[in-house]
């Protein structure tokens, strides 16, 4: 036993240094591949100050963007756009992993359900969720917040769902029989051997529901309210500040990675499918 | 000769299990919208039963599709179908072509996959609708913008899907075509293509449902044809019926084409 043990100890600096070593090379990559495109980026932005026709729009190249944002981030418009659009992408995507995941494990269990279910879900998931928003402002009567909660959250359901379905599809009916058999109640089943057997899953598909609830939620927040990551574009829009309106999309895409990344790892914890994560 | 009957009655019982299964799959489908339209109906009674909310009923199915003749008559489905249908097929089109490209590039090149990583990552989680004021400075307040949008929506897609197809890719084949002689359009052509369709219409499928969702908001500026405009007009205008008939031919549309690709899918699919 002391042998295993001190034969793992040998092991474990080499994994840890061959892990330190493609991290570093992923931070490495990751900085190279980022200048790359702020070169092209800035070449773009020289090139629009060079044509005197397009002069006027040479604040669109990185350096006045760069400055936009600290200048944004004393006014403060950084943070109150992220905790507007933060807290109504969470609430969204809350509502929809809460209908859901029920929703999908009744799809993956009952196959009356899952057959009746298929034709009028596939239709409702392929209405472009943006033409809800009229229907959304009449029954929210112009309450935005819950209006914009309401699209995030029927745009990201169906990933949820579907994805749960699919997971319970891949879950092996051998282990309810053994769990049967061994007395589970139906409570246990679901607790012990459902919800983990399809956590991988339904994480996969919260990382498919968080890419359509992002874009969503842009659009949503272009047309009536004046606060989030939305109206952040849509204001430096209307002031013609081209330096601020890039500083915008750079927010939006670098928070859209960094919540991306954060539900990948997720997903990474869930696994025990082998080898198989696409 | 028994042997015969056996595979003509085998292949009977088989085209007969076909019907079944399509027949049973039929009756699935008419049901499910039916009970759709149920719940919707009686969704809609129960709210306009409440006096304020009286003008509500127009949501209800029945004025709807009673919306739907005099749409088609003056041409507003079709004109909005075909203009949509137009600045989709071409921004798909374009997110294809360059695309599948950089996706073969991303599968081959080690190195170009690395460094594209973050870039690309960074690119692809900007919500598309944000780069709508850049577009509409470059393109005017067009339809040349909504399909720049669709197709910047669409690229991201079409890339990572194409890149994991490459993949798995088995490399034993490249070197038996090397052996035998095979040049590199060879190899692009008789291996990487019909390897990855398969992948490249998954990507294409994915493709489609983002770029339906940015169809819409795209269309509610600036143009005055399209789902969107046709949703945003029947808006405008309070004809509560006609917004929930144009709901509906969305929801048609999407769900038509999104069979399109599964059935594409299924055409090429080579994984067992």
């Amino acid at each position: 036993m002391s042998n295993g043990a001190a034969h793992a100890d040998a092991i474990a600096p080499a994994v840890k240094t061959g892990e330190l070593h493609a991290v570093w090379r992923r931070i490495f990559n990751g900085v190279v591949g980022l200048t790359i495109l702020f070169v092209l980026w800035w070449l773009g932005g020289y090139a629009l100050s060079a044509n005197p026709t397009t002069a006027s729009f040479a604040d669109f190249g990185p350096i006045p963007t760069f400055h936009a944002i600290p200048e944004l981030w004393e006014e403060g418009k950084i943070q109150s756009a992220i905790s507007a659009s933060g807290y109504r992408l969470g609430m969204g995507l809350l509502i929809a992993f809460m209908i859901g995941v029920p929703l999908g494990i009744l799809m993956g269990r009952s196959k009356r359900f899952r057959e009746l279910s298929n034709s009028p879900f596939q239709f409702l998931r392929m209405v472009s969720p943006l033409s809800w928003m009229p229907l959304a402002v009449l029954i929210f009567i112009a309450a935005w917040d819950q209006s914009i909660i309401f699209l995030i959250a029927i745009a990201s359901v169906w990933p949820i769902a579907y994805a749960t379905a699919a997971g319970l599809a891949k879950v092996d009916p051998a282990w309810f029989k053994v769990a049967r058999n061994l007395g589970a109640s139906r409570w246990h089943m679901l607790v012990t051997i459902t919800i983990p057997a399809i956590a991988f899953d339904i994480s996969t598909g919260t990382r498919l529901a968080l890419g359509v609830a992002w874009v969503v939620i842009v659009p949503a927040e272009l047309l009536g309210v004046t606060s989030g990551l939305g109206y952040l574009i849509k204001d430096a829009r209307e002031t013609l500040s081209y330096n601020e309106l890039s500083a915008a999309v750079l927010i939006i895409g670098l928070i859209g990675w960094f919540l991306d990344s954060l539900v990948a790892m997720i997903i990474k914890r869930f696994n025990w499918h082998k080898g198989n994560e696409a | 000769m028994s042997g015969a009957t056996q595979t003509m009655q085998a292949n009977e019982s088989n085209t007969s299990m076909m019907f079944k299964s399509t027949g049973r799959e039929l009756v699935n489908f008419v049901a499910g919208l039916l009970i759709l339209f149920v719940v919707w109906y009686l969704g809609i009674e129960w709210i306009a039963s409440d006096p304020d909310k009286a003008n509500f009923a127009d949501f209800g199915p029945i004025p709807a599709f009673n919306a739907f003749p005099w749409l088609w008559e003056d041409g507003i489905i079709q004109d909005a179908v075909t203009a949509s249908g137009y600045r989709l097929g071409l921004g798909l089109l374009i997110a294809i072509a360059i695309g599948v490209p950089i996706g073969i590039i991303m599968g081959t090149s080690k190195r170009f996959r690395e460094y594209s990583n973050a870039p690309f990552q960074l690119m692809r989680m900007v919500s598309p609708m944000s780069w709508e004021p850049i577009a509409v400075l470059a393109f005017g307040l067009a339809g040349a913008t909504v399909v720049f949008l669709v197709a910047i929506a669409a690229v991201w897609p079409i890339i990572f899907a194409t890149a994991a197809g490459l993949a798995k890719v088995d490399p034993a084949w490249f070197k038996v075509a090397r052996n035998l002689g095979a040049s590199r359009w060879h190899m692009l052509t008789q291996i990487i293509i019909p390897a990855i369709a398969y992948d490249v219409l998954t990507g294409v499928r994915l493709a489609l449902g983002v770029a339906w969702i940015v169809l819409v908001p795209a269309e509610f500026l600036g143009v005055s044809e399209g789902l969107g405009y046709a949703v945003q007009d029947a808006k405008e205008s309070l004809s509560y019926d006609s917004l929930m008939a144009m709901i509906l031919v969305i929801g048609t549309v999407g769900y038509l084409l999104d069979g399109l690709c599964v059935l594409a899918l299924k055409r090429y699919s080579w994984h067992k």
